[in-house]
């Protein structure tokens, strides 16, 4: 068994530090060349997981194949898999150019004539860093350490590379544009790719596909668009910031029209027609910055809306670029997102009674 | 701080520096530059350096060979009963150089479970004394300083193909030479001042078994004073070359290490 097609593939991965089980019979399995992102919160097993299959932490039970073959009693540095860390961990008393060149020498028993100028050179144009060969790797930026780590890693032509929060310490500004280089270097290479992050807004630019991880086991397997915009469970739905989730029933089902009625009990939700039937318990999740705020005397409904659910501002908060306004709707309390600036045009404040209004297809359901 | 509490705290801090300035004071007036000149052109105190210096570098070289690997296995490893082998290093440390010296005679003896070696009363005996006494120093230092190697870079090298004894050569060794130096020098320095074990173990026997310290407390006894005296002011300035390159090690600590990149620039 094993492989299938699979480039890395784990068969019931268990682990436990003491009594701590950090891995709970972990499947998992990555495509060739694909982007693979571990997402979760910190403890959850994400780096654990990374460690098992590079080799450097010792299962306790499970299977781990490598291109379809069975590696678990393969020492790590025999693994060909490429590991860059989250804080880089750079070798401080070689310079940049030795770094780079220290898994060409490691792996090869016999040193080349002429050393291995070409392999450095190349891999530290891939990381735009041609040049800094002679620099000391600990007087440079988060940003540069990092894309040599990376440059390291690729040097040695590896199976696949495992990435652990490798931006995670830098600061927003690089983090952004690390992260767009990453994914082009990663697609132009179309090596495989196995990346942990605890951040959705990295997990959704890089992953082909995702995979949220919750203690020790994976809650969830898609594509960005999947995770976030359709999850199968109410714990990923919260994980990736899906706010408002509402328990209700399905009270009507029109297949013709291709809608479903769901009600909390509170207030009734229209939305995209799925096989079920009437009198299931589901749960309803629409995103903040799906829903469109208005005052009631003002006509600003949208036509093709199919929800619009009045209520009573109770809150207003600042999130990032947005403002977050909580709205009491009958008992239940729904999360809008919307731009300052609507915010100061409709004046909204404490104790507003507002109109909340959204698409059917903006309503997930979980059945 | 009121001045009263300042000027009593001066002052005990003044007695105790005194104290111990007028001491080296002392041993350093004790003799002239004459007679100085003349002690160390005499072939018992020439011999008593040689043997010194001799033996010692021997311990270094003995404690590096054996103590390396023992720190690293007790930084770097888990294993069953590592507490127990950490308190073992260490016990020398705390343990008088006597009894240190009578246990070495105990098992090199007579009835001892070393007792096909001829050790006792030789040069080798001095050696074996001295490595006991000093080679956890080494350990020590050696340890701390894996120790402190960061576990993701020694992972990284893992991760890029370095065979553990690769990455021993290559990351560990490098990375921990800073602390290896300084257990060098702490073991050289305990060794070249090494007495109870040695006597003990190789008794005090004129040009044979003679080392500086041995000589010292020989001629001091027999009251050959500026021979002692002699001895010592040789002794003391080992010690006091030993404090500044320790001194300056602890200042190119860990935390510099990246700084030996830059050279090669």
């Amino acid at each position: 068994m094993g492989g299938r097609g699979a480039m890395i593939q784990l068969d019931g991965i268990c682990k436990s530090f003491g009594e701590n089980e950090v891995l709970s019979s972990l499947d998992l399995s990555a495509k060739k060349g694909e982007m693979f992102v571990l997402l979760g919160s910190s403890g959850c097993g994400k780096t654990t997981t990374l460690s098992v299959i590079a080799g450097l932490t010792k299962e306790d039970r499970g299977d781990i194949y490598i291109d379809g073959s069975r590696i678990n009693d393969t020492p790590p540095h025999k693994r060909g898999v490429g590991f860059v860390f989250q804080n880089y961990a750079l070798f401080p008393h070689l310079n940049v150019y030795e770094n780079v060149e220290f898994g060409l020498k490691a792996g090869n028993k016999r040193s080349k004539r002429g050393g291995n100028k070409t392999e450095v050179k190349r891999a530290l144009e891939l990381v735009g860093l041609d040049g800094f060969e002679k620099r000391n790797p600990m007087k440079l930026s988060g940003g540069e350490q990092q894309r040599i780590a990376l440059a390291r890693a690729l040097a040695t032509e590896p199976e696949c590379i495992l990435m652990d929060e490798p931006l995670s310490n830098l600061d927003a500004v690089v983090r952004e544009r690390l992260r767009c280089e990453i994914a082009q270097l990663q697609q132009d290479i179309g090596l495989t790719s196995i990346y942990v992050t605890h951040d959705q807004v990295e997990a959704m630019a890089l992953g082909d596909r995702i995979a949220v991880l919750n203690n020790g086991r994976i809650e969830e397997v898609g594509t960005p668009e999947k995770i976030f915009y359709k999850p199968e469970n109410e714990f990923v739905a919260r994980f990736i910031g899906m706010k408002n989730i509402f328990e209700g029933k399905i009270t009507a089902l029109d297949e013709d029209n291709g809608v479903l009625q769901i009600s909390t009990g509170n207030f009734d939700l229209t939305t995209v027609f799925v096989p079920s039937s009437v009198g299931t318990r589901v749960k309803a999740c629409v995103r903040p910055e799906e829903i469109i705020l208005a005052k009631p005397d003002r006509d600003t409904s949208v036509r093709s809306a199919r929800n619009e659910i009045a209520g009573r501002i109770t809150n207003i908060s600042q999130n990032g670029p947005l403002m977050r306004v909580f709205v009491d709707v009958g008992g239940d309390e729904m999360s809008v997102d919307i731009t300052r600036l609507a915010a100061r045009d409709l004046g909204l404040n404490r104790g507003d009674r507002v109109l909340l209004t959204f698409k059917a297809t903006s309503v997930h359901v979980i059945l | 701080m009121s001045s009263s509490f300042r000027i009593l705290l001066s002052l005990i801090a003044g007695i105790f520096f005194g104290f111990i300035a007028i001491i080296i004071t002392c041993l350093l007036t004790a003799t002239s530059f004459a007679e100085f000149a003349g002690e160390i052109r005499s072939p018992e105190i020439i011999s008593a350096i040689l043997l010194s210096l001799k033996t010692s570098i021997a311990v270094v070289l003995l404690a590096l060979l054996f103590g390396i690997p023992a720190a690293y296995i007790l930084a770097t490893k888990r294993f069953k009963g590592k507490n127990i082998l950490d308190t073992l290093v260490d016990l020398p440390i705390v343990l008088p150089p006597l009894v240190c010296g009578l246990a070495i005679l105990i098992a090199f003896g007579g009835q001892g479970v070393f007792s096909r070696f001829d050790v006792l009363f030789t040069v080798k005996g001095i050696i074996i004394a001295q490595l006991f006494v000093a080679s956890p120093f080494l350990i020590r230092s050696a340890k701390t300083a894996f120790e402190s190697i960061d576990r993701d870079v020694m992972d990284a090298a893992r991760t890029l193909g370095a065979s553990e004894f690769y990455m021993f050569k290559k990351v560990s060794v490098p990375l921990a030479r800073n602390g290896i130096a300084s257990g060098v020098v702490m073991t050289w320095a305990r060794a070249l001042g090494e007495f109870g074990a040695t006597a003990m173990v190789a008794g005090c026997i004129p040009h044979r078994t003679e080392t500086m310290t041995v000589g010292i407390y020989m001629h001091a006894m027999s009251g050959d004073i500026s021979a002692s005296v002699a001895l010592s002011l040789i002794l003391m300035s080992f010690a006091f070359t030993t404090l500044i390159v320790f001194k300056y090690l602890g200042t190119i600590g860990d935390g510099n290490l990246g700084t030996w990149g830059a050279e090669a620039q």
